[in-house]
């Protein structure tokens, strides 16, 4: 990282000609030492090395990001081609393990995989025994690749399917409020819906573009 | 053995004080000292922890959120980012994973996360280079650097 930077403010500087240091001012430094032999003994004793370019150290010179490359587009195009070609393949051969999804499901997002038991703290249309489809997937991954929606992957590419498998409703917890020496206090007994759901499969189609 | 707790609770009302202190100090038998066995004590612990489990529940969330984050920046700079950069990149990129989801990424998945990182790197290359031009000084602007060189 360092080196590249390196490179590039040396690259930055050979391009701006303009700054360059003015070689009269360096001519000018050398008759300094002829005139003032002190002076010239008083540098070389204390080893004063100056900035090898007069340049200072501004946003301009030397800007405070790496260098950046870019790549052309055919490059870029001939690179996508080949890794949809690569994930295309890796799903028709079911090459991928166990898959896990990204799910977006009751206004929380779950990690789950084939198998997986999830507590809803809500109700749920769906009744017991019902199987649901997931339908907003974030991301799904396998062993060697992951794709990635944004933000979410289209319908046609993943299935993931739940069924309902309990509808109950959580310990009762205390809401309490009290303040000191006003004579307030306010006590409720909550339970929340909850429903469970079990994930049965997560199944992927080839057809990434 | 007959037990007629339950029933007799089911069935108290009236002047007899004794259910209504067993229903509070059933909430207090796990206190220390005497607060789990006097009345006077116990009511003031009770409501006092009642209050307590109240602001704890909303403090929870608070709480996460922070673990995460911290989660989240620490693997980041792993792969030589930071974590606002990380974010925000994949905010522009819409990938909208939140923190909970990308914390456990980062621990149960370290492939997939740095996929991600390298995403929202490559974001942040594209926005320098939008923001840099073509390298060149604009026309017309006349810096310090080129008046004193």
């Amino acid at each position: 990282m360092a080196l590249t930077l390196m490179c590039g403010c040396v690259e930055l500087l050979a391009n701006i000609s303009r700054l360059r240091p003015d070689p009269r001012r360096i001519s000018s430094f050398k008759q300094t030492g002829i005139l003032f032999p002190s002076f010239e003994r008083h540098r070389s004793s204390h080893s004063i090395s100056g900035p090898s370019s007069l340049v200072p150290l501004t946003s301009l010179s030397s800007p405070p990001w790496p260098e950046v490359k870019s790549i052309s587009s055919e490059e870029e195009q001939r690179q996508h081609t080949a890794v949809v070609q690569k994930v295309n393949s890796l799903i028709t051969n079911e090459e991928y393990g166990r898959l896990f999804a990204v799910i977006h499901f009751a206004s929380r997002q779950w990690k789950v995989t084939n198998e997986d038991l999830i507590l809803i703290e809500n109700h749920v249309a769906a009744g017991c025994g019902d199987r649901i489809r997931m339908e907003k997937v974030l991301m799904v991954g396998g062993e060697n690749f992951t794709l990635i929606g944004r933000p979410i992957i289209g319908k046609e590419l993943v299935r993931v399917e739940a069924t309902v498998i309990e509808k109950t409703e959580s310990s009762p917890k205390v809401y309490m409020q009290f303040w000191k020496r006003h004579r307030f206090q306010r006590k409720k007994i909550i339970a929340s819906p909850q429903t469970i759901l079990r994930i049965n499969s997560i199944e992927m189609v080839p057809q990434l573009t | 053995m007959v037990f007629l707790t339950l029933s007799c609770l089911v069935r108290s009302r009236g002047p007899d004080r004794h259910w209504k202190v067993q229903e509070l100090l059933k909430h207090a038998r796990h206190f220390r000292g005497r607060k789990n066995r006097c009345y006077s004590l116990a009511v003031r612990a009770v409501r006092r922890a009642f209050v307590y489990a109240t602001k704890g529940r909303i403090l929870k969330k608070r709480n996460m959120r922070t673990l995460w984050i911290s989660r989240i920046a620490a693997a980041t700079r792993e792969h030589n980012m930071k974590y606002p950069a990380l974010i925000h990149n994949l905010g522009k990129t819409s990938v909208q994973v939140n923190r909970r989801i990308l914390s456990e990424l980062a621990i149960t998945e370290p492939r997939t996360f740095l996929s991600l990182a390298k995403l929202a790197q490559a974001r942040r290359e594209e926005g320098f280079r939008a923001a840099l031009g073509d390298g060149q000084e604009p026309a017309g602007v006349f810096s310090r650097v080129m008046v004193t060189h």
